[in-house]
């Protein structure tokens, strides 16, 4: 009676064990998989941004065309363009700090490319001509990409922060080393709308 | 009859929201291809006219079959927040627009008062419809028609541009949407199955055990069990013991034709499957369904 009270004790104390060894399973295979999901999030927001990069040489050389005397604002973007290609940053290491040196960079190359797109506009010809037209709404388009990828990229992160703080992740977050990820700020100028003049 | 009342009121409720808003948001905006899967013309204010409407309709029925392009067209008036880029992508993200594999959706917006348009291309589509294609459909055709205000020119010549493009795309499959879907009541049926195995099983280890008369426990248990031809019948002669007291007992029931070695009514909970069967969305008649695809941020857009 008694031999078999203790076989008890002991197979409860061996299921709770191979419980909380899966338990552990799960959940630092979660932790990774959310980790993954962050670094595929982050390399998709860099192809997006080396994708405005690529088009930056088209567009500027199709101005040149047909606005010979705006050599200050097109070395202007091609100046950004150099810094920003210059700043590519993995995902392991993407301290806050390396993130808003990125967004400070590619977002000089975002005012360049603007002050560009504004100066066409006081040139009819550049305006009406189909390869212009064009140019600009693949950069529309791939800015639209850049808005849409850095937002997955946040909400990635949040995921993955989330399970890194709450509880059982975070017992296992400090052992294997599952460190808080930062996330995009919202941009100083997106708060303010645009103010439009007639 | 009632249905059709029905429908015709929801219409008129979500056209007065709308209406009030100051514009349709991807809220208030009625989805006809929830309702009839062969309706992709979103065309609440009546800016089209219905033989441009059926016309679209086809066209893109046939694109949906043949190469697996979901599309939504939303004609308008107003759009709330004038802004057909968030609008378009808000929709997307809320109907899943385009197959979930291919992820080769298609929205098209019109806004005739707000003087917009946009057209957004589904993360699989941005191949065969680059921003550049897509600004061209519409500096060629699209934006000549919204000039004269020819609404149905603008909207029926786009679309057989963008018709043009992804059939002339030979890596675009015919669709295949239902596969995934499969799986997932397959997987479905297994976890239900699973469940009903284990509840089965719970049930008769209950059964095998029951309270002592003597000593009040649970601890009555089935010590051997045999099946008796006796009387022309099959009786099932059970010998119980209780682990506690030691109390004993022999039992005799029927044998239930199954075989199986349930003893004194056993109890079967009223199991319900949760889950597994769940049909993708859509309502009413033959209601279509979307895909589950995504968008990046592509296409092109401008005003008039």
């Amino acid at each position: 009676m008694k031999q078999t009270k203790t076989k008890i004790v002991l197979i409860c104390v061996a299921a709770v064990l191979l419980l909380l060894f899966f338990g552990a399973f799960s959940v630092y295979n979660g932790l990774v998989e959310k980790d993954e999901q962050v670094t595929n999030a982050w390399a998709n927001v860099q192809t997006q941004y080396q994708r405005r990069a690529d088009l930056v040489p088209n567009l500027v050389a199709t101005v040149k065309g047909y606005a010979q005397h705006e050599q200050a604002t097109l070395q202007g973007v091609v100046d950004a363009r150099a810094k920003a290609t210059q700043l590519t940053v993995s995902a392991e290491d993407l301290t806050p700090e390396r993130l808003s040196q990125i967004e400070a960079a590619q977002g000089e190359l975002s005012s360049a490319l603007g002050r560009l797109l504004l100066i066409s506009e006081q040139y009819p010809q550049l305006r009406a001509s189909e390869n212009f037209s064009e140019l600009q709404a693949q950069l529309e388009g791939t800015e639209n990409r850049i808005t849409e990828s850095r937002r997955l990229y946040n909400e990635a992160v949040r995921v993955y922060n989330l399970s890194v703080r709450r509880f059982p992740g975070n017992l296992f977050a400090g052992m294997f080393g599952f460190e808080r990820k930062a996330s995009f700020e919202a941009q100083p100028d997106a708060a303010t709308a645009p103010k439009v003049e007639f | 009859m009632l249905k059709r009342i029905l429908i015709f009121l929801i219409g008129l409720a979500c056209l007065a929201i709308g209406a009030k808003a100051g514009g349709w948001t991807p809220e208030t905006l009625p989805m006809v291809h929830l309702q009839d899967a062969r309706r992709y013309v979103c065309n609440p204010d009546g800016v089209l006219s219905q033989a441009a409407t059926d016309t679209v309709d086809a066209l893109l029925a046939s694109l949906e079959r043949d190469k697996g392009v979901e599309t939504v067209v939303v004609a308008v008036k107003h759009l709330e927040g004038d802004d057909p880029y968030t609008f378009g992508m808000e929709l997307a993200r809320k109907y899943g627009v385009g197959d979930a594999e291919q992820s080769t959706g298609l929205i098209v917006i019109l806004a005739t008062e707000d003087r917009s348009y946009q057209i957004l291309t589904g993360n699989g589509l941005e191949g065969t419809l680059p921003d550049a294609i897509c600004r061209r459909i519409q500096n060629r055709v699209m934006v000549p028609a919204l000039k004269r205000g020819d609404w149905d020119a603008a909207i029926v010549g786009t679309m057989q541009a963008v018709d043009g493009y992804v059939r002339g795309d030979p890596t675009l499959r015919a669709q295949y949407g239902e596969k995934s879907d499969w799986w997932g009541r397959l997987g479905g049926v297994v976890v239900t199955l699973f469940v009903l195995i284990l509840v089965a099983v719970v049930a008769s280890r209950a059964s095998a055990r029951r309270r002592c008369p003597r000593c009040h426990r649970l601890t009555l248990r089935l010590v051997c069990e045999e099946r008796i031809q006796q009387g022309g019948r099959t009786w099932l002669r059970r010998h119980w013991q209780c682990r506690h007291c030691k109390y004993e007992e022999t039992t005799a029931d029927r044998d239930p034709p199954g075989g199986g070695g349930l003893h004194h009514g056993t109890w079967w909970p009223p199991f319900i499957p949760g889950g597994g069967f769940g049909g993708r969305g859509g309502g009413g008649f033959s209601g279509g369904s979307f895909g589950g695809g995504s968008f990046g941020g592509g296409g092109s857009g401008g005003r008039f």
